[in-house]
């Protein structure tokens, strides 16, 4: 078993012996009422032995039913025509009986989604060993003593207890893992793996694809990575595919692809993706309009719609997927050149040193709704209209008109001290006692200053969204201090609090869930005002404006929400969130549920109305590229303690408590060089319950700096005494009792 | 796993004394058990009327009666159910409610066992079967039979069968159906295919009718969720693992698929029960529909206390069946 695969394609000379995989004009087609709906036309790619290859695309771009079909397991109806031959033989339409001898022998797969991959009713010791004998004949013994070794290999700890273990109780990175060990089972010649990190939390992220390279290197099996994050695909693989509806549009070796793309929409893609390496100052470029419904493509380049550079011949002829040469010039890819560049683009000499920026508009209109740039243009100017409407409106109202303060310092309109919340956990008889509490908050304090973005980050479970209820007063404080402008706002009643609800409002993180769909969109924007009685003689104005004002057809307010996309849904959440004149803005996680594309237009949105409008901003979010790119501050939540507070610069450019510093290292960057050479910090294991929270520091069972680098003394006092949040200087405050600065990006 | 049935086991308990006050209570209230002795031509004198309240307990207050019926302590040994008793009846001092009730409880499991044998038999392989060749035609010609069985009123199917089997019958010439009575006592003493051949005649059609009445609905259960589990992701994870088809439906769709069906089943258990009391009615079946029936008829309070008593207590039974099943099939629920 080799080694030392990656990278190293040259050395395995272009043998066919070397193809594992093969896929040639693979093309599925489901049934539908409406007609046939092409999911993926004539997709080909080869894979040769020990080779990674990502697939990226956004969603609804066929990426995983290419993948799907491979593996045969799409429904009955799906019609799959072209060829994928796994070492030479051909697996398209094989009986039953014949496939499985392929699946999970020669070619197996990993989901996305590694809480529902398994089954929940058997044993995570019983599920591998049945991979093992569904191919081997040997022994429930001898299967079982795989299955231990192969959870030693891809990490978890204490893996002969975890063979008796039902899936849930592992958690979603563990059980990722064991899917890997599934996976590996076999010693497959492919792994197809299906974004197998998307729904899990960086740090683990970072664990599940270390598990990946080691089963790889294990078995030696080339890899198949589909996923939309162009992090992820960064760092993994030695050549990409980008698929744009249902077709590849371009590929070549990843350095190629991503420093010198060669297909507009590649370029776009990258130029809308906020990135931790970037500029805070750099304009997002989101893509004009929306993928084309794949019933109803458009008849020449599925692009051109989209694309800023479409000409008369884009709209009529479908480029095919050439090789792009020196010079700019095109040629038919031939079977040798698997390897080469290529693009499905006419002009696609004319991208060498285009930048994004250079292509695509930096624009805050909704992108989805608009497909033109003249289109744009008058959005924007509409857009600017609102503002000064909008604007007028506020200054009318002088309750919220900015006080003028004497000081240079911005006034700190919420401010928030040892904030704690702690639920009661329930027992489950009659009686209900209480057997314990999630200590969900514990001392979170913070300062929102006028006009400025905090972000609150950390991830999945360490108290950010309970906070921002508790900042809102929308669930009772366990104790603390709370105050809006020097009023306390804890143990208010509701009716007291109603009229400060005017000044701070909220927008929601899932846009569908946050939407009434029995109300038109007029009427849900309009249901604050009616709420506040503030009587509006021309509310229908009003809302029309609010529309303009984030970006959509103020045409539209009839409209019901499920005929709007994502992206649109959440620029009415914003605009419902803008209808009292708002000072302050709690954002949990408006753009996580959106893709890239237009998840840019999102947050150039977020920046121009907060530059124009003089909002404050609580943004919420667990994604530290789109912070770094909208946020003043940061503040890092770890287990309900922040753990690092600093201004946006200062956390980026010198983090100094180890979580954050993980963190940041957890991030995959889009960039192939500067992903693969750069220094990682590892952290172990999975967040401890906030139930039964660590003594002393929080972090230090996961911690790094506690596992490698402190002496016993020094541990002893991570265990006995809680860090306090200490300055450092310049208001860049941790609490690491031995905190130091790291330089990561 | 014993900790987890201890707790159901001790959870049952309450519920049942629940429904005990409850059955007692209403049924208290509701009617007047000597309303017949007092509308009698010529008026009976008071000395009898007084004699029989004084034989049904009815001089004492309602929460005495309650204690009275429940434990007898200070009865005349004809009543209190933890020793046993269910207490006196209207239909005379020499009726004993406590034997007829066993009596009839056998005849009228026989007929609920066997129809939700195969009512869930038959929903678990035509449900499968239907998730299986979703649209095609014969998932259609499933789901129209389901639906035709689910709009069909119990009484109505009853007397539709009951003149089929007489038809049958005729035509065939020979008594293939029985179609009065419960025939418990006809073949006793006979050898052992008889008495065999004897069960089927009286029980085929009041089973098929009963059976029907569930089947319908449970088998269109059993689809959903079959479906369900047949699009998640670890059934595709286990082909993916490469086992083949049949290994996949057996061990990964059909046993997670079935969890939700226990409680389906035990929350049915009640309607088969209902109708149970209409198909006994129509096939004239001597069991604990019939005795319910005479019950109401006869203002019988007690016999009707009994009764309920005793099919709640099926109930919350079947229930707690199920929740143990449901800690068996699920581990998620034992560890809870």
């Amino acid at each position: 078993m080799t080694t030392e695969y990656m990278n190293e394609e040259h050395a395995a000379a272009a043998t066919d012996d070397d193809v594992v995989l093969e896929v040639t004009d693979l093309s599925v087609t489901f049934p539908s009422d409406d007609g046939p709906l092409p999911a993926v036309r004539e997709v080909s790619y080869r894979l040769r032995r020990g080779e990674a290859l990502g697939i990226v695309g956004e969603s609804g771009s066929g990426k995983s039913v290419t993948s799907m079909a491979i593996m045969g397991l799409l429904p009955r109806n799906a019609r799959v025509e072209g060829s994928a031959k796994v070492l030479g033989q051909e697996i398209l339409g094989l009986s039953d009986k014949e496939i499985s001898k392929v699946r999970g022998q020669k070619i197996a797969m990993i989901f996305q989604d590694p809480l529902t991959s398994l089954n929940p009713v058997y044993t995570i010791g019983y599920q591998i060993a049945e991979a093992v004998l569904a191919h081997k004949k040997v022994s429930k013994q001898v299967a079982m003593a795989r299955a231990l070794e192969l959870l030693e290999i891809v990490g978890i700890p204490s893996p002969d207890q975890r063979l008796k273990q039902y899936p849930h109780e592992l958690s979603g990175g563990m059980r990722q893992r064991v899917v890997i060990a599934i996976a590996m089972a076999n010693d497959p010649d492919v792994i197809i793996a299906d974004e197998p990190t998307t729904a899990l939390d960086v740090t683990v992220q970072a664990q599940v694809l270390d598990a990946l390279q080691r089963a790889r290197r294990e078995t030696g099996a080339a890899l198949v990575l589909i996923t939309h994050d162009l992090g992820v695909v960064a760092g993994q693989v030695d050549r990409v595919g980008v698929m744009y509806a249902g077709r590849i549009v371009e590929s070549g070796p990843v350095e190629e692809v991503f420093y010198r793309p060669r297909m507009p929409y590649a370029l776009g893609l990258l130029g809308s993706l906020p990135r931790l390496d970037g500029d805070r100052s750099d304009r997002l470029t989101p893509i004009l309009g929306t993928p084309p419904s794949l019933r109803d493509l458009p008849e020449g380049c599925g692009f051109a719609p989209r694309c800023p550079m479409a000409r008369d011949l884009c709209h009529q002829e479908e480029p095919q997927l050439l090789l792009t040469l020196e010079g700019g010039d095109r040629g038919p890819a031939e079977a040798g050149d698997a390897d080469g560049h290529t693009a499905a683009c006419h002009f696609s000499g004319e991208l060498t040193g285009v930048e994004a920026s250079d292509l695509f508009q930096a624009t805050s209109v909704d992108t989805e709704g608009v497909g033109s740039v003249a289109e744009v243009e008058a959005a924007e100017s509409l857009i600017a209209e609102a503002r000064e409407e909008y604007l007028e409106e506020a200054r009318a109202e002088p309750e919220t008109a900015p006080e003028t303060a004497g000081s240079t310092e911005p006034e700190v309109l919420l401010s928030a001290t040892d904030l704690v919340k702690h639920f009661p956990i329930r027992s489950q008889g009659l009686l209900r006692r209480k057997v314990g509490e999630v200590q969900a908050v514990s001392g979170v304090s913070l300062d929102l200053r006028e006009r400025e973005t905090l972000a609150l980050v950390g991830e999945s479970g360490c108290g950010k969204s309970t906070t921002a209820r508790l900042l809102l007063n929308l669930i009772r404080l366990t104790s603390g201090e709370l105050t809006y402008m020097g009023r306390p706002l804890h143990g208010l009643s509701d009716r007291r609090m109603r009229p400060l609800r005017k000044d701070l409002q909220l927008v929601f993180q899932d846009p569908f869930a946050s939407l009434d769909p029995r109300m038109a969109v007029a009427d849900i924007i309009g249901e604050p005002m009616r709420i506040h009685g503030s009587g509006h003689r021309d509310a229908r104005k009003r809302v029309k404006e609010l529309l303009e004002l984030v970006g959509l057809n103020p045409e539209h307010g009839s409209r019901y929400p499920h005929e709007f996309s994502g992206g649109q849904r959440q620029r009415i959440g914003v605009a419902r969130a803008l209808s009292l004149n708002p000072r302050v803005l709690v954002l949990d996680e408006p753009v996580s549920a959106l893709d890239v594309s237009i998840q840019a237009g999102v947050i150039n949105l977020l920046e121009d109305l907060q530059d124009e409008l003089g909002l404050s901003y609580l943004f919420v979010s667990h994604d530290l590229s789109v912070v770094k790119h909208i946020a003043d501050r940061v503040s890092v939540m770890y287990l309900g303690k922040i753990v690092e507070t600093a201004t946006t610069e200062q956390l980026f450019r010198a983090p100094a408590h180890p979580y954050t510093q993980a963190l940041i290292s957890a991030i995959p960057l889009p960039d192939p060089i500067k992903e693969r050479t750069r220094e990682r910090i590892i952290v172990t294991g999975d967040i401890p319950s906030p139930a039964n929270p660590p003594s002393g520091c929080r972090f230090r069972t996961r911690c790094p700096k506690f596992a490698g680098e402190l002496s016993e003394a020094e541990r002893t006092k991570c265990v006995e005494e809680p860090p306090e949040l200490l300055d450092r200087g310049a208001g860049h405050r941790d609490a690491c009792h031995y905190s130091q600065v790291v330089e990561l990006i | 796993m014993l900790v987890y049935t201890m707790r159901r086991v001790l959870g049952a308990l309450p519920v049942l004394v629940l429904a005990s006050i409850l059955t007692f209570v209403m049924i208290d209230v509701s009617g007047d058990p000597l309303a017949d002795i007092r509308m009698q031509q010529p008026p009976p004198t008071e000395e009898v009327i007084q004699q029989a309240e004084e034989r049904l307990y009815l001089d004492r207050s309602m929460p005495e009666r309650y204690w009275l019926w429940m434990t007898g302590i200070g009865g005349n040994g004809d009543i209190g159910l933890l020793q046993g008793e269910f207490g006196p009846s209207t239909q005379g001092p020499q009726y004993e409610i406590g034997p007829a009730i066993v009596e009839r409880l056998w005849t009228t499991l026989r007929l609920v066992g066997a129809a939700m044998i195969f009512a869930l038999g038959l929903a678990i392989i035509t449900g499968v079967i239907s998730a299986l060749r979703q649209y095609s035609k014969l998932d259609y010609t499933l789901t129209f039979i389901g639906f035709l069985a689910l709009a069909m009123p119990t009484f109505w199917l009853a007397g539709i069968m009951q003149a089929g089997g007489v038809k049958f019958n005729q035509l065939v010439g020979d008594q293939v159906f029985a179609t009065i009575g419960d025939g418990r006592f006809r073949a006793e003493g006979q050898p052992l295919g008889d008495q065999l051949l004897n069960a089927f005649a009286h029980m085929a059609l009041p089973t098929i009718v009963l059976m029907l009445i569930s089947f319908a609905s449970w088998s269109r259960y059993q689809r959903t969720s079959m479906l369900e589990v047949m699009n998640s992701d670890y059934v595709r994870l286990a082909r993916a693992k490469g086992l083949r088809n049949h290994v996949v439906i057996r061990r990964h769709a059909l046993r997670t698929a079935m969890i939700p069906l226990t409680t389906v089943v035990a929350i049915g258990v009640s309607s088969v029960i209902d109708g149970a009391i209409l198909t006994e009615y129509v096939f004239q079946w001597r069991g604990l529909g019939d005795f319910f029936i005479t019950a109401v008829d006869n203002n019988d309070s007690y016999a009707l206390m009994g009764w309920l008593l005793l099919s709640g207590v099926i109930v919350i039974l079947a229930n707690l069946v199920a929740d143990l099943l449901y800690g068996v099939l699920d581990p998620r629920i034992r560890y809870e």
